[in-house]
């Protein structure tokens, strides 16, 4: 068990450091934040000051080994556009963005397990082809549309709750909702089919024909054997909540967290600070991952000999 | 179940009290802006969010009325040039910064060296890069020294906030500012809200409205959402396309005049009969209702509004007359010829729908338009490329100071960043103008630079676009044509 996490953690490595490499040739090959930042009235002289003051000039090799130096200290440097330390940014915004993605994800996670279950029970039946149909329209909405419905109707409309911002506990519903819907569709469809999978194992008849009540056989049985994919999508959805889907709601909710900056650094080219968020939701990836890992040896004993 | 009923009952109490909050906030105005002050010192950076917030807690020495006039702001009188180079000026007695020290000579002299020390490096010094020193004559007397003669220098002070010397070397100086300003610093939530209150001790007009909490949301149909919600006063940047949907929609002569440059160096731009057919061909009145909604002005012929000084009343738009602009292609052969034009997409409003639809009209009078839309970078590229330039570039100026030195120098001026021409007399002209000290003297040399510019027809001029606020039901404000947000000259209605 602890050999196989730490072959994990040195994948985590290489993953890490594989991605903050492409994002430090990208931005510099794509990008000149010199031109972007400064007004475009100004001078030549200016300009060429102002690569100097951000060390830009330099041979990029010269760069690179900075930059190298940089991530075993942990420390990028000074972000372009707000004048402070990268890392100090992105602590500062992780946390929304963890909270706004556990709790999304978590909803989204809760509510799809009795959902899929009540749809599996019963495969063609009513409630199996609404949840179906539900499924699919929380899939192929826009997140971005959905967020700006779900503020028409809440928070124009009916005026129930904030249109953006962090103020109050009340602000997160409407993010962690849009951030939750499609997530909850994609799982619904898997708990759904999974169940329907183990619904019809010997096992699940035996354990009726021996007079166990229903929940010991679907909630504890049979849900243990469907859990694993479900498990699975759990955590890949909030990956993809972290370093995806947050960067939509948090724009069209105000929300302060890590997306919402990813977004304004790459609008002002603010190469630092694209490293340091880069870097940082690298090493939630990777953390996550491993998580799951664990996870998924606590559902099935079997993993833990391989 | 019951425990779903709880959950419910929390939701809708939380709910509830966003609601009476909104509503309870009677004398306070909430101003959603797109992005958040990276500091709140008023002299580092170039920001729009920290320059929205602090244009209420600090002042200027010179000023401007709503409608761009400029007026002595915390000086007494306008600055007397004492000699070529120094300007002398009084200032207001009496003055306080809102910790209670004064604001005097020393006060004025230390706020100058600091935004001019090459070591603070301020993102700022455009402005100021032709100011030398300051020195005290008297507790109320400073003079500024140009390290030439200056003429711009009132119109740059309206641009530099006066801060208080010993608090502004403190390490909480950008996070708590402090200025003379009407309204005081109170609180910054990161990333949520900026909350300022009224400065009961203002020597000027008392202001009516007596908190101001500002907010920062990206997304421009949220901004919309949270104003039609009732959270916001009053919203910056209102597209035209929903001005009808909004309880008020305040318009107003903005500072960003797209144009296109038309290189008269070489290619088939380089005759000065295609440079005017190119002018002819475009319908500017109806580029203004279909793109903007009417919010807009058409440009009359030159690159300044007029408000800006240097405008010459004189010049007015090239008439909109195709026939007119075949004619001229005809007599200088250049019918059927291609111009390359070259735009960015997202980077200003409708940047690129302009750039088609000048495409559009230069299209109907025979010439052959190859549009060129870039991503803002490589756009750039071509904007900046001193050795090649394109047969037209087209490029949004926005000029703060309201003054024609700025947008004359970058794009009127052989060998400014973005001009197309080589024409050593308009080069002249805006050369001189800058270190003219007289008043008259220098508005005439701006005067001959416009007419020479329009007769020789170096751009395709467009328009002036108008700044929209999206502004709630309750709230009266006029706005103003240099973009400022004062509370200052908000009122509630009764």
């Amino acid at each position: 068990m602890g050999r196989y996490i730490l072959k994990r953690f040195w994948y985590g490595v290489v993953v890490i450091f594989g991605v903050t490499i492409i994002v430090f040739i990208v931005t510099r090959l794509v990008g000149d934040p010199v031109q972007v930042m400064l007004p475009l009235e100004a001078t030549l002289e200016q300009r060429a000051a102002f690569e100097k003051q951000l060390g830009l000039d330099r041979p990029i090799a010269v760069q690179f080994v900075d930059f190298l130096g940089d991530i075993a200290r942990l420390d990028f440097g000074d972000s372009l556009w707000q004048h402070r330390p990268a890392m100090e940014i992105v602590v500062e915004k992780l946390p929304l963005t963890l909270e706004l993605a556990f709790i999304g994800i978590g909803l989204a996670f809760l509510l799809s397990i009795p959902l899929g279950i009540i749809a599996a029970l019963r495969p063609g039946g009513l409630s199996d082809r609404g949840t179906v149909f539900v499924s699919l329209i929380g899939l192929s909405v826009p997140q971005f549309w959905l967020g700006l419905l779900l503020i028409v109707v809440f928070a124009v409309q009916l005026r129930w709750l904030p249109t953006s911002g962090i103020a109050t506990p009340a602000h997160i519903i409407l993010p962690a909702i849009t951030l939750a819907l499609p997530a909850l569709a994609r799982m619904v469809m898997i708990v759904r089919s999974s169940m329907i999978d183990e619904l019809n194992q010997q096992y699940v008849k035996t354990g009726y024909a021996k007079g166990l009540p229903f929940f010991r056989v679907v909630g504890l049985h049979a849900m243990r054997n469907a859990a694993l994919p479900v498990v699975t999508l759990g955590g890949w959805e909030l990956i993809r909540a972290i370093a995806g889907y947050s960067v939509v709601v948090e724009t069209v909710f105000a929300w302060p967290g890590l997306g919402l900056t990813a977004i304004q650094a790459i609008e002002r080219e603010d190469l630092i600070l694209l490293q340091a968020i880069v870097f940082t939701v690298a090493i939630t990836v990777v953390l996550i991952n491993i998580l799951m890992d664990v996870i998924y040896t606590i559902i099935d004993p079997r993993l833990r000999l391989t | 179940m019951k425990k779903t009923g709880t959950i419910l009952q929390a939701v809708f109490v939380l709910a509830l009290a966003v609601v009476l909050t909104v509503a309870a906030n009677a004398q306070e105005v909430t101003i959603a802006l797109g992005s958040e002050p990276t500091t709140l010192d008023p002299q580092l950076r170039e920001d729009g969010g920290e320059r929205a917030v602090n244009d209420n807690i600090y002042e200027t020495l010179m000023a401007r009325t709503p409608d761009g006039q400029l007026i002595p702001g915390l000086a007494a009188a306008p600055p007397k040039l004492v000699d070529p180079q120094s300007w002398e000026i009084k200032l207001r007695p009496g003055i306080k910064f809102h910790d209670e020290t004064p604001l005097n000579a020393e006060a004025v002299v230390f706020s100058v060296k600091r935004i001019i020390d090459p070591q603070f490096n301020s993102e700022q010094i455009s402005f100021f890069n032709t100011i030398k020193d300051a020195r005290k004559v008297d507790d109320l007397t400073v003079q500024i020294i140009t390290d030439g003669p200056d003429p711009i220098l009132p119109s740059r002070l309206y641009w530099m906030k006066m801060v208080p010397p010993a608090y502004a070397q403190a390490p909480r100086f950008a996070e708590a500012p402090v200025g003379t300003g009407p309204y005081k610093f109170v609180q910054w939530n990161r990333g949520e809200s900026i909350l300022l209150e009224v400065n009961n001790d203002y020597w000027g007009e008392k202001p009516a409205i007596k908190t101001v909490k500002y907010r920062f949301v990206e997304e421009p149909g949220t901004r919309l959402a949270g104003l039609m919600a009732g959270e916001f006063d009053v919203i910056t940047n209102l597209l035209p396309e929903f001005t009808q949907q909004v309880p008020q929609a305040i318009h107003i002569q903005g500072l960003e005049h797209p144009i296109i440059i038309l290189n008269a160096d070489g290619g088939p731009t380089q005759d000065v009969r295609v440079r005017q057919a190119l002018n002819y061909a475009v319908d500017k009145e109806a580029l203004a209702e279909g793109l903007f909604e009417k919010y807009a002005q058409i440009a009359q012929g030159q690159l300044l509004s007029p408000s800006f000084f240097g405008f010459n009343k004189e010049v007015g738009p090239y008439p909109y007359d195709p026939e007119k602009a075949k004619t001229l292609l005809q007599e200088a052969g250049a019918a059927g010829a291609t111009v390359e034009l070259i735009g960015t997409s997202g980077r200003w409003l409708k940047d690129r729908e302009l750039v088609e639809a000048v495409a559009g009209y230069w299209e109907a009078v025979g010439i052959k338009p190859k549009v060129r839309i870039f991503e803002f970078n490589e756009y750039l590229n071509r904007l900046f490329d001193r050795k090649t330039r394109a047969d037209a570039i087209f490029v949004v100026s926005s000029n703060e100071l309201l003054d024609a030195d700025k947008s004359f120098s970058a794009y009127y001026r052989a060998g400014g960043i973005g001009s197309s021409n080589s024409d050593a007399d308009l080069a002249a002209l805006i050369d001189k103008a800058r270190s003219e000290t007289d008043v008259d003297r220098r508005a005439a040399l701006y005067h001959k630079a416009v007419k020479h510019a329009h007769e020789q027809a170096y751009f395709t001029w467009l328009l002036n676009i108008e700044d929209i606020y999206g502004v709630s039901a309750r709230l009266e404000w006029p706005a103003r044509v240099d973009a400022k947000i004062l509370v200052q000259e908000m009122r509630l209605k009764k």
